[in-house]
């Protein structure tokens, strides 16, 4: 049996509290404190303690889901992204670029949410961007 | 290090499948289970200042295999855990092998490795509010009186966020199903939490469990004494049947069925 444990930062929200994952024959147990970190100094809230539950989930989305004829059907990344891409295109070629919104999150990095406003800056060309953890 | 040579011997004589010790990943020192595959990785074997519940994960690897054959390195908090969860049939004893760490200082040796060799520091406003890390049950007991107890105990139970950090730390805590999830006793979702009876199911459940390690108290984003608490629970179990849970391997007064003890009721203030 085999049995690791493997530091990370809880995805939950902004404040980044330092985790450990107990992985055991890989698939992980429990989730633990890390208790030399400096942000949460082995503390967590209930949802940090609970990180395994959701990563263990078989309601977790592993793949992209695409909407057709109302049903979500499984696709490729390829697929998925093209999909979006064209009907952004639409959508932006026949209301404006301001009829789009984009919502990004705390559970992602600080850099992908750059990505994602520039992306909506520059690339949709509106400034309606916003984040869930904009307190 | 000696304690790597031991290590090594438990792993290379197959006296053991796993050993569970610290060490340094990304400059954390956290918990591994080291195994006979990567013996050398025990050179990086550390006694960390950190304490992890490492019976827990002994715990969690009982039940995947109940065979599995655990070398752990054991602090004296470790060595209390082990014996209760023995008394509780948790873990077996043939399948422990502990590596004593010299931890807590003795008039033998001066030198320990542990975090809890320095005092909680208590601030101004909790001594006044509420309650002192390092005062002790007895003394707390003597010096306020019961409106003043009532009060700052319910001062440090207010501030608690309900992230069952306690439960979830606590290296005795094994039961499937938690008293603390019952909706009836506990309404799930619900904050802040419904105090003191949250703290109290706890408590009393500690009663003749509580090992006196203090991750619970380490783990607390409140700051709330739980240590002194459990304490006190523990000293009416001592008190009244004479137990002090992990100090032998013997049955806990409460794991005997059919055996009655009368309890007088008796007022909180004597």
């Amino acid at each position: 049996m085999d049995c690791e444990f493997v530091p990370s930062v809880c995805s939950y929200c902004g404040t980044g509290c330092g985790v450990l994952f107990e992985v055991i024959d890989g698939r992980i147990n429990r989730t633990l404190p890390l208790k030399s970190h400096p942000v949460n100094q082995g503390k967590l809230c209930i949802k940090g303690w609970n990180l395994h539950e959701y990563i263990n989930s078989y309601m977790r989305l592993k793949g992209p889901l695409v909407r057709e004829n109302g049903r979500l059907e499984k696709a490729t990344w390829d697929e998925a992204v093209n999909q979006a891409a064209r009907r952004f295109t639409r959508i932006k070629e026949e209301y404006g670029p301001d009829s789009i919104g984009v919502l990004v999150s705390a559970k992602i990095t600080n850099e992908e949410n750059y990505l994602a406003q520039k992306f909506t800056r520059a690339v949709i060309g509106t400034n309606n961007v916003d984040h869930c953890a904009r307190l | 290090m000696d304690m790597v040579k031991a290590a090594k011997e438990l792993l290379l004589q197959d006296k053991v499948d796993i050993f569970l010790g610290y060490r340094k990943l990304d400059g954390h020192q956290i918990p591994h289970g080291f195994t006979k595959a990567h013996v050398d990785d025990l050179d990086q074997l550390e006694i960390s200042l950190n304490r992890y519940p490492l019976e827990k994960i002994a715990c969690d690897l009982t039940r995947k295999d109940p065979t599995l054959k655990i070398g752990i390195l054991a602090r004296d908090c470790s060595q209390r855990a082990l014996n209760l969860l023995y008394t509780w049939d948790q873990l077996n004893p043939e399948n422990i092998e502990t590596l004593t760490v010299n931890c807590c200082p003795s008039s033998l040796s001066t030198h320990g490795d542990c975090s809890y060799l320095k005092p909680k520091i208590t601030g101004a406003y909790k001594k006044a509010h509420g309650i002192d890390y390092n005062d002790s049950p007895k003394n707390f007991m003597a010096e306020h009186d019961s409106q003043d107890r009532l009060s700052r105990w319910m001062y440090e139970f207010q501030k608690c966020i309900k992230c069952y950090g306690c439960r979830n730390v606590c290296p005795v805590c094994f039961c499937k199903e938690c008293s603390l999830e019952h909706p009836n006793l506990v309404e799930p979702g619900v904050l802040p939490a419904e105090v003191p009876i949250f703290h109290l199911i706890r408590a009393t459940h500690m009663a003749g469990r509580c090992i006196d390690c203090g991750l619970c108290e380490d783990a607390c984003p409140a700051h709330i004494p739980l240590r002194m608490l459990y304490r006190e629970v523990n000293d009416a179990v001592s008190d009244i049947f004479g137990y002090v849970p992990g100090d032998h391997i013997e049955k806990s007064p409460f794991s005997i069925i059919g055996k009655t003890v009368e309890l007088t009721p008796a007022p909180m203030d004597v």
